[in-house]
């Protein structure tokens, strides 16, 4: 099982505190934003993220201090945010930052979530990640020897 | 079943080693032991062949043998000018029976994270790889820019080695000089091209080699040399080396060119840019946008794609390959994307007709 994957979905939403500050979950979270799309890579385990206009809408004003409460009303799928930032927190993207006061929603956050097109979303893309974290000695079938991982 | 050597350092008392196999804590010490060693053992027990590459001139110290056969042949020998300035690495290869090379150390008990190791040599200034079915041992100082090829025997190599060889320490040399071993194919003309991106079986070998049977020119089918610094995308040729699988030889007719031949360790045909007196841009190419084929169209067809997708298909290869330097591997990448279009290249079945598609496409750029 996922460790990062709460038990119960529901408390886990309830759990969700959309109030407060969210920042980037270490320092082997990295971003980059193309013609406003965004692309997450983590570090530890290799994962690559890949996400919709909403979702890279979303991403920029989470890293930029916004809590999701003060996004919902300005995002052309407000409806779906609490779930995106769930998921984001979920995989360990994003954590929560007490102590540190929400940042105001600027003119260009605003214009960006309600501008989106589609719901904040993203993909995983997980196909290099158990390569990325395999020990390549012990992880591995025998007769074949690294690359190939070994079948849980 | 796996032997446990006792490695007994005969250099300096410094460096003996009464370990029966490496862990984290000992791999730093270790790498730095194979270096010394390395460095000790003297010119007159190995051949040295000099290769000049873009910015860099490879000494490599080695015993002859097939390994060292694939070194002279492997190699696209750089085409730079006399003021490009140049750093030189030394690389030595060694085997028990070389001066006194002991027989590489296995790895213990606990677990082998790659990127974690990575992290625990570059604290100590190093890099460093292991292939563990072979005790295949490479080591790499940054600063002093002399590398350790550690192998059980003459043919302790994984069987990757003589198509590319050496090329982990081209990507930490390189790494450190703000360049980047890049895992894509490249077709130019009149000196300006494009990157090929994508995963395995995307198309990347098929293209290029329709591309150069086709009067294009190339600077490699899987992994060229890139460079930022001079405001904009160069690419270099590195490996002399091209393969392509079966089917994709057959439509080619690359028999007719080679001849019958044994297929590679990833049932390819490998072969070298002279086999097919390929066009190779000696002196690099000026990258003008990057395209991302893939096979299985009804004809061939070229359309925008986003940066995104361009990002998607060129990091990951280009990031996993090699243990370290994660974040500046994805830095490097998030620049070349941002520098340049992407386009989706739909490959269709007629090499021709890929050919005079890419070449008016870069025509086009150009102009």
């Amino acid at each position: 099982m996922d460790a990062t994957k709460p038990a119960n979905r529901d408390h886990a939403l309830y759990m969700l505190d959309l109030n407060v500050t969210y920042v980037l979950a270490g320092a082997n979270i990295a971003f980059e934003v193309f013609d406003g799309d965004v692309i997450v890579l983590d570090m530890d385990n290799g994962k690559y993220y890949s996400f919709s206009d909403g979702g890279s809408a979303a991403w920029m004003a989470l890293v930029a201090g916004v809590a999701p409460r003060d996004m919902i009303g300005s995002s052309s799928h407000g409806e779906a945010l609490p779930g995106f930032v769930e998921r984001l927190r979920d995989h360990g993207l994003i954590e929560t930052k007490p102590g540190l006061a929400p940042a105001p929603l600027g003119p260009d956050v605003i214009a960006a979530l309600s501008g989106a097109k589609e719901v904040p979303d993203f993909t995983v893309f997980d196909d290099m990640a158990d390569l990325f974290v395999a020990d390549p000695i012990h992880d591995v079938e025998e007769p074949h020897g690294w690359p190939v991982v070994k079948q849980a | 079943m796996a032997r446990r050597e006792t490695g007994v350092a005969p250099t300096t008392p410094s460096t003996m080693w009464h370990v029966e196999a490496i862990s984290p804590a000992t791999i730093a010490s270790y790498g730095r032991h194979l270096l010394e060693l390395a460095s000790a053992t003297p010119d007159r027990l190995l051949s040295v062949i000099d290769i000049a590459l873009p910015g860099l001139d490879l000494r490599v110290r080695m015993p002859e043998g097939q390994l060292a056969d694939a070194v002279r042949t492997a190699f696209v020998q750089s085409g730079r000018r006399a003021q490009e300035p140049s750093r030189t690495i030394v690389v030595t290869v060694l085997y028990p029976g070389i001066g006194a090379t002991p027989d590489p150390l296995e790895w213990g008990n606990e677990r082998y994270m790659p990127h974690e190791i990575s992290g625990l040599l570059s604290q100590a200034g190093m890099q460093g790889s292991l292939f563990h079915d072979l005790r295949f041992w490479q080591f790499y100082d940054l600063a002093a820019g002399q590398g350790v090829q550690l192998m059980a025997d003459a043919g302790g190599f994984p069987p990757w080695e003589p198509g590319a060889p050496l090329r982990a320490f081209l990507h930490w040399a390189y790494a450190a000089q703000g360049r980047r071993m890049t895992h894509a194919g490249s077709l130019g003309l009149n000196g300006r091209g494009v990157l090929l991106a994508g995963a395995g079986g995307a198309g990347k070998s098929g293209t290029v080699l329709a591309g150069l049977l086709g009067g294009l020119s190339s600077v490699g089918d899987d992994y060229v040399l890139v460079d930022l610094s001079a405001g904009g995308a160069t690419a270099h040729p590195i490996f002399t080396t091209l393969k392509q699988d079966d089917r994709g030889a057959r439509r080619l007719k690359l028999d007719r060119l080679l001849g019958p031949r044994d297929l590679n360790w990833q049932g390819k045909v490998q072969f070298r840019t002279t086999d097919i007196q390929a066009d190779i841009a000696g002196e690099g190419l000026s990258i003008d946008a990057i395209m991302l084929p893939r096979v299985g169209a009804d004809a061939t067809t070229i359309r925008i794609a986003s940066r995104s997708e361009a990002m998607l298909a060129l990091a990951p290869s280009a990031v996993y390959q090699m243990p370290g330097e994660r974040e500046s591997g994805f830095r490097f990448f998030c620049r070349l994307v941002s520098m340049l279009p992407a386009y989706r290249l739909d490959l269709g079945p007629d090499p021709k007709e890929i050919a005079e598609s890419v070449s008016r496409f870069i025509r086009g750029l150009s102009s």
